[in-house]
Parts: structure tokens; sequence; C-alpha cells
């Protein structure tokens, strides 16, 4: 039944080509798999320098003329447009940097909504540059202004809640100024002027020797070396208290959280000052002026928090202006790349071309189109505003010409995995035609599964149903896109393994018992000599065929249940298969 | 150590990673390269130019017009990148072997940072100038620090620097001669140490590092002896500064001691095989290449040569040597473009 199936496959696959054969000679264009390369002229054209541009991004559009490179010996940027191309460079880093503020900001990618623009024209491009640059200069102002404001806020709140930490170091102080005994050194005890004799050995109330401070915030990750570091450098000399503030502060210019503590050096003398400021500086600790007394702290507070409303507000304002500019820019960010592209590919074949005295472009173009061609060329003539028109001209060469194959989004598929081993030369028989039923089918004789086989079919319909959508995505996850660029051929490939699964009986790697097994133990028990002792003891029983098979009605289709139970199953199925594959593998040679 | 790092075990830890050292050095530019980049007339030419190799479009995101030092930064950075990400996906041996390569960077760091304090500049502006592989922590706070004792109690004994530094305890206080001599015996010191590290690790690795290394140390000897004619180092003083893993140890070495003129060092160079090439040819007549390039090319010669033999570690330090060497070609060619000053363009080093 197999080989029946595979005959009958390989007539439907003659006829196809036969057809398309045919059809070739009717309509070359509208079929979507070509049997051998098209036949291909060489062509040159004669532009003039006005109409040049314009006709090379009709050509581009139409997309039939390949370009020979005549400027093969000279430097990149030697050539006669590189400025251009320069001009299109620095525009497209605008965009980039556009982007990247819109992806930044506005949390989302800028919507594509698959528009096709117009090459625009060399005026054109002038405006655009403007545009862009305005733009930009905008978003800078923006962005620089935002960035001020942020810093603004971030040491008001880092003074906040310095004002706030601080007190409870002096609070701690206060506290254990009434418990401590005068002649204790606790380190709690309060190091400030005025407030308490310390270490001193004797009860009389002099002043005691007055102690600096400096307050500051620091960066979380930096705390153990820091305070390593202020010990080693001031011998142990002076004394830092610290506590973590809570909530993570966002730094101004990258955006991201950063969590930060506070801390507090207390220290005697001006050389010890100097060499604390010089280590916080090194730390890269923000310092801030703390006054002594609690009631100054509490004034500072409130001003504080006043002027953090108000820059809140200020800050929001920014922020919307900021949005508006970046979501009116977003809307027309993939157009614009767009236009850019096509006009720097544009000036890049312009590059190719001979430039001396006329533009003198040499190219090949399929012979079946040259009316095509011709007709873009006067398109691009009309466009560019010139009465002279543009020049083309066949030329006849001994150089071998491109191989061109036209497909369709159903035969691109197997196109390119037959372009993978090696493109055919021109005019060569095009190996895919055949490959269009062949590769899904050996495929099948080798996989063989109908529930498996039926699950890659689904899978593949789905991703061909909803094809518009998942184009559009334009996503850029490469396992995807493998996936999705075979979609037609793991159809292909699904449906023939239903049919090759059917046909080996093979389910989920289960067989299926449609039709009742054509081998019989039950009803031939006597004629084997086999009791129901032996049933009920031995693990295995040899069927003989001439007596358990009932010859006349063999199973219908596919292979027979009764394998699926047998010992042998794997060894007399791996065998069929391996050689059935084998054949059809040898005969495609 | 010695075990297991010949062969197929080498590269259960270290084959990703010599995978990828081998692919960056394919993208190292050949001579072709050079021969386009020195025809450029502008640094926008030369943008374009390097567009084509392995660094792609890094400057694409560069506003307003190029300059040689946006250029050096960019370099820099792509190298820096690489490394890190190489130090990032290593395991032991070849961590600590790849921040051996790092201290001699922040030993630069360091010296850049205490003559910057010395000339009253300002910390940020010279953080902003170290370079990235010898960044450490307590960098920054080398402002506070007024002698070397202080030096090495508050900075250098947290740092992996920490061994290097006791022969320099001892010098009174940091003025621009002492730091050159602070550089130099710190230097010293790091190449002795990595010298034996390598010797310890053994196999391929021992065998190329070690040459490798003992040109380094051979060639700071040479230098720092003609550059110390005519300035007050002692000779004592000079020889304390000879790194010993080189082959002019122990004979060179006291005969460079000795030694009071140029001819006397090339005398004793003579006695080697390979630095009596190196120094015929060398001299300062124009179209002759002066002496440090042939230092150069040489290092260059023994550095791609330790491409050739395979599952060592030699392979990441070359690479590195290589692309400074490569960074150092692409900056001189870019600066007599910038000036347009050509007649000297071509004394670039070409590597492959």
């Amino acid at each position: 039944y197999c080989s029946t199936a595979v005959l009958i496959f390989r007539l439907l696959d003659f006829g196809l080509l036969r057809l398309t054969k045919r059809a070739m000679n009717i309509s070359e264009r509208d079929v979507g798999i070509s049997f051998r390369s098209e036949e291909m002229t060489r062509i040159q054209m004669f532009l003039q320098n006005d109409s040049a541009y314009a006709c090379v991004s009709e050509f581009g559009e139409l997309g039939l003329v390949q370009f020979s490179d005549l400027n093969e010996n000279v430097n990149e940027f030697q050539r006669k447009y590189i400025n251009e191309v320069r001009r299109c460079d620095e525009m497209e880093r605008k965009l980039r940097y556009i982007e990247k503020e819109c992806r930044k900001c506005i949390n989302q990618s800028p919507p594509d909504s698959g528009e096709n623009p117009e090459t625009p024209m060399p005026s054109e491009m002038f405006n655009l540059e403007l545009t862009f640059e305005k733009l930009e200069n905008e978003l800078k102002e923006v962005n620089s202004n935002k960035e001020t404001l942020m810093k603004n806020k971030l040491e008001l709140t880092e003074l906040k809640h310095i004002l706030r930490k601080t007190q409870t170091f002096f609070d701690e102080a206060q506290l254990t100024l009434g418990q401590t005994s005068r002649s204790e050194e606790s380190m709690s005890t309060s190091l400030l002027s005025a407030e308490a004799p310390i270490g001193s050995s004797s009860g009389d109330s002099q002043q005691s020797p007055k102690f600096g401070f400096i307050a500051g915030v620091i960066a979380r990750e930096r705390v153990p070396s820091f305070e390593r570091m202020l010990w080693r450098a001031c011998r142990g000399n002076v004394f830092l208290r610290q506590t973590e503030i809570e909530t993570p502060l966002e730094d101004p210019v990258t955006g991201e959280e950063v969590s930060k503590c506070v801390f507090i050096i207390f220290f005697q003398g001006e050389q010890l000052k100097t060499k604390v400021r010089k280590i916080c500086e090194g730390y890269k600790a923000t310092m801030y002026p703390c006054p002594e007394s609690q009631a100054e702290r509490r004034e500072m507070s409130m001003g504080v928090m006043t002027r953090i409303e108000d820059i809140q507000t200020v800050l929001s304002q920014t922020a919307e202006h900021q949005t508006r500019l970046l979501s009116n820019a977003a809307r027309s960010i993939r157009v614009w790349f767009r236009k850019v592209k096509k006009i720097k590919a544009v000036y890049h074949t312009l590059n190719l071309c001979n430039t001396q005295k006329a533009i003198i472009a040499e190219g090949w173009c399929p012979s079946s189109e040259l009316d095509r061609v011709n007709l873009a060329a006067r398109r691009g003539t009309e466009r560019s505003g010139t009465d002279i028109p543009a020049i083309i001209n066949t030329m006849a060469t001994r150089r071998t010409p491109p191989t061109y194959h036209r497909t369709n989004k159903f035969t691109n598929g197997f196109q390119a995995i037959v372009d993978a081993y090696g493109v055919a030369d021109y005019r060569e028989i095009n190996p895919a035609p055949f490959t269009l039923i062949t590769f899904p089918f050996l495929f099948a004789v080798m996989f063989g599964d109908c529930g498996h086989g039926s699950i890659m079919f689904l899978f593949a319909l789905w991703m061909v149903i909803n094809e518009k959508k998942f184009l559009a995505e334009k996503s850029t996850n490469e396992m995807w896109l493998m996936l999705f660029g075979g979609r037609y051929i793991i159809l292909l490939m699904g449906l023939f393994s239903v049919y090759t699964g059917l046909l080996y009986n093979d389910c989920f790697s289960k067989s299926l018992n449609i039709f009742g097994s054509s081998w019989s133990l039950a009803e031939t028990r006597e004629k084997m000599n086999v009791t129901m002792e032996t049933l009920r003891t031995t693990s295995t029983i040899q069927l003989n065929p001439a007596v358990t098979f009932q010859t006349g009605s063999p199973y219908p289709i596919g292979i027979d249940p009764i394998w699926n139970i047998s010992k042998n199953q794997i060894v007399f199925l791996n065998s069929y298969k391996m050689k059935l594959s084998i054949i059809l593998g040898v005969a495609q040679m | 150590m010695g075990g297991g790092m010949s062969g197929p075990s080498f590269n259960i830890d270290n084959g990703y990673l010599e995978g990828l050292i081998r692919g960056f050095k394919n993208g190292i530019l050949t001579r072709n390269d050079y021969l386009n980049l020195v025809q450029c007339e502008t640094l926008e030419d030369l943008k374009v130019h390097l567009q084509s190799t392995d660094y792609g479009s890094f400057l694409a995101n560069e506003p307003g017009p190029l300059s040689v030092s946006v250029i050096d930064d960019k370099l820099r950075n792509k190298l820096v990148l690489e490394f890190q990400h190489i130090r990032n996906q290593s395991v032991e041996p070849l961590s600590t072997f790849l921040d051996y390569i790092t201290y001699s960077y922040m030993i630069d760091n360091i010296v850049l940072l205490i003559t910057g304090t010395l000339h009253q500049r300002s910390i940020s502006e010279l953080a902003a100038k170290c370079h990235p592989l010898g960044i450490f922590e307590q960098m920054e706070a080398i402002g506070a620090v007024s002698t070397p004792a202080e030096l090495y109690n508050t900075i250098i004994v947290d740092t992996p620097l920490a061994p290097f530094f006791l022969d320099c305890i001892f010098v009174q206080d940091l003025d621009e001669m002492n730091i050159e001599i602070i550089r130099n015996t710190l230097y010293k010191n790091y190449l002795e140490e990595f010298h034996n590290f390598c010797q310890q690790i053994g196999g391929i690795t021992a065998d190329v590092m070690c040459e490798i290394l003992a040109f380094e140390a051979d060639r700071r000897a040479i230098i720092i002896t003609i550059n110390s004619f005519g300035t007050e180092l002692t000779k004592d003083d000079r020889s304390k500064l000879y790194p010993c893993c080189g082959k002019l140890h122990p004979e060179g070495l006291s005969a460079l001691a000795r030694s009071d003129d140029y001819d006397q060092v090339r005398a004793v160079a003579d006695y080697y095989a390979e630095y009596k090439v190196l120094f015929e040819g060398a001299g300062n007549n124009p179209g002759d290449k002066t002496l440090e390039d042939k230092l150069f090319e040489h290092e260059v010669k023994l550095n791609v040569f330790s491409f050739l033999q395979q599952f060592h570690f030699g392979v990441f330090y070359s690479f590195i040597k290589l692309k400074e060497q490569e960074i150092r070609n692409i900056i001189w060619i870019s600066e007599c473009v910038a000036q347009r000053h050509r007649t000297k363009i071509d004394n670039y080093i070409p590597i492959f």
C-alpha cells in the first residue's frame, strides 16, 4: 500500500511539473515556481544627471534590476556620492537617538503602520534633515532641563533624609546623655559641644573639645570600603554612623534606582576634616550642610519639603512636554526610517555607476520585464521634470548572467532550502519545483506518526492563517522567524505525515485498531496447540502465520495493529521503514 | 594547577573563551586595511573605512565633527568590553591570569592620579582619564594621601597590588622623580610575580608567556638605562629597577647597571642574539626606525607567534597587546590625517 501510494504521488509530482511547464509558456509571471532560471539581458542605461536619482528610485521600487559595480577599483570614500551617503548616516543617527528616547520615556516602541512611502526627492531630503535636527535639539534641551531638575530634586530628597536621620543620631546622643556617667566613654555619648563633657575625668562642666561633623549621602555598595578607608586614613580617630535610606532614589542621568545611605562623621581638628573631605570626594559621596540644633533642622526640613513639591510640579510639566514631543515623533518615525533608507539605497546604487560625463549604469534584468523597466525609466524622467529621456540599451555579452528564480510566498521556503545547498547556474534546471512534494514526503516517510503529524499540521495551519498578523509584527526572535519562514513546509510535512502515519498505523506511537486485526489467537488456539495454562504462564508466544493469520482478509489500510504488542515490533518496523526510505532516497538520485 | 591544562581538558573550562579570542584575533586589521586607512583625507573617511572592519559602526552614534580623542575613546571601549566579557566568563586559573593583565593598568592609573594630584588637578577630571581596565574602588581617594607610606596603608593595602608595593614604602615623599621610581618598582615586582605565576601554571602557557615576559623585562631594563642617562638617577637606584625575569639576568643586568652611554648598552645587547638584531638598523636618522619601534616590532612578532599554539593562556595576553598596538597604529594614522602631516604616516607597525 505504501508503495502504491508513493507511486501515485510521484505521478502527481510529474504531472504537476508538466502543468507548470505548460503554464510557463503562457504567463511566466504568475506561476510561483520556475523550472529554469529566467533569461536575463544585460542592459546599459544612460541617465541624465538630473533624472538619474528619480530613475534609480523607480528601478528600486520595481525591484527587477541588478546593478553591476562599475567602480570596483575606487575606494568606498572616494566615490562621487559619498557625501550624500554621509548625510543619510547622520540622519539615521538622529533618528536612532529619537527612537531611543521614545523607548526610554514613553516605554513603548514606535508603532508601525506598515506604510510604504515613496522615495523622497533630493529637495525633500533637505527638509527632512532640518526636521530631524530641530527635533533632536528640542529633545536634547528637554532632556538637559529634566536632568537638572531631577538632580535638584535628588539633592533636596537626600537633604530631607539627612535631616530626618541625623535626628536619630542626635536623639540617641541626647538620650544617653542623662544615663551615662561623666567618666564613661561610651560611643553613643553626644559628641557635640556644650551638651556634655566627654570622657573627662573630673566632674566640672567645662567646655568639651569641639567635635566637627560632616553629614552626607553615599551609595550603599560603597559603604564598607568607605568605612575601611576612613579607619585607615584617620587611624581610627573618626567616628562614623550610617543608616540606610529605605526607598531607592532615582539617578538623574541614567534613570536607574540607586540605594543610598545617610552617614555622619564626627572628627576633631582641621587636618582630619580635610582628609575626611577628600575621602568623601573620592567615594563620590555628596556632602550637605546640616545644622546642629533641632529647631534649625526642623525649619530646614519644612523648607526642603516645600521646595521638593515645587520642583515636582515643574518636573511633571517638563515630563509632559517631553512625552508630547516624543509621541508626535513616534507616529512618523517608522516612515522616516524607511524614507532615509530609500534615499541611502539610491545613493549607494548611484555610487556603483560610472559618473564621468553622464551617468552610465550597467546591470541585468529579466528579458521578459524589459518593458516594465523601460516604463519605470520613463516614469523617473517624468518625475524629475526633464525632457531628455533615459536611454536603455540591451548589450550582448559573454558574461554569465545571474540566476533569477521567481517565487511566491509558498515556494519561497523551498527555494531557500535548495539555494542553501548551492544556487543553480544560469538556465540550469531548478531543483526547487521537485522538492515541493518530495521534501515533505521524504520527511513524512521517516516521521510516520499521524497523531504528532496532525499536531504539526495544525500548528502550521495556525501560522498560515495568522500570516498577516505575524508579518506585521516584524519580530526579531531568530527561532520564531525560522519556524514562521518555513510555515508552508511544515504544513505539507504535517499533512503527509498524517498520511504515512496512517499507513504505518502509528498514532502517538501506538497503533489504532479500527478494522480488527487479521491475526487471531483466540480462534486458532487449538490449531496452535496452546492451552489456557500456557497462556497464563508464558510471557510470549510465537504466532505461526500459517495458522493464526486469516488469509484472505488482511488489515485493509496500514500495518496490522497486532504489531504494536509484539516483541519484535521495533526490529521489524525499523528495518521496514529504513529500507523504504533508502529506496526512495536513492531513487531520487 | 599544572595538570588538566593540556589538550582536551583545557577545553572544559576555557574552550569557549579561547574560541572567542581567536575569533576576535581574526578581526585585527590587516596590512590591506592599513593601506586603505593611510589613503584617507579626513577623519570621516577613516570612519567610513573602519565601518567595513570588525569595528563596525562603533562611531555611528557620535554627533558632530569627529576628533582623534573621541576615536581613541571608542576604540578603547570596544577592547574593554571584549576583555570584560571574557573576564566575566572565566574561571580559575584563567581569571587570575586575566587579573594579572589588569594590574599593569592599575599601576598606570595610580601613577596618573598621584601625578595629577601633585599638579593640583581635580580628582574627577583625572578619574575620567584613567584606563577602564585598571579601575578599582579605592582609586579616587588618592587625593587624601601625601606620602607613600600613607598611600600604602590606606589605599594599596586592599588592592591586589599590595605585595608589589612593599619596596616602595621607604621612598620619602611623592615628587616627580620618586613617582617614576615608584612606578618602575611596582612594575618590576608585578612582572616578576606574573612570571612566577605563569611558571606555576606550567605547560604551554609557561613556555609562551615566560618568553614574552622575559622580553618585556629586558626591554624595560634597556629603556630605563637609556632614559636614565643625564638624569639624577644613580646607578644603584637604577639597577634596583631592573626586573629579574628576563634573559639579561644576571650578567646582562649587572653590565647594564655599569653602563654610561648608548654605545655601552649596545655592547651589552650584542651578547644576546635577538637583541643584537634589534640594535642594528636602529638610529635617530630620518628614514631609520627608532629603537622603540624595533622593540615594538619584536613584541608584536612574539605575540603573533603565541597564536600558533593551542590550549594555553598566552593567547589572551597576546590579544590584548596586539589590540593595543592596533589602537596605537590607528591613532597615529588619525593624528597624521587630522593634522595633514603625512610624511611619517607610514610609521605604524603592521601586525598581520
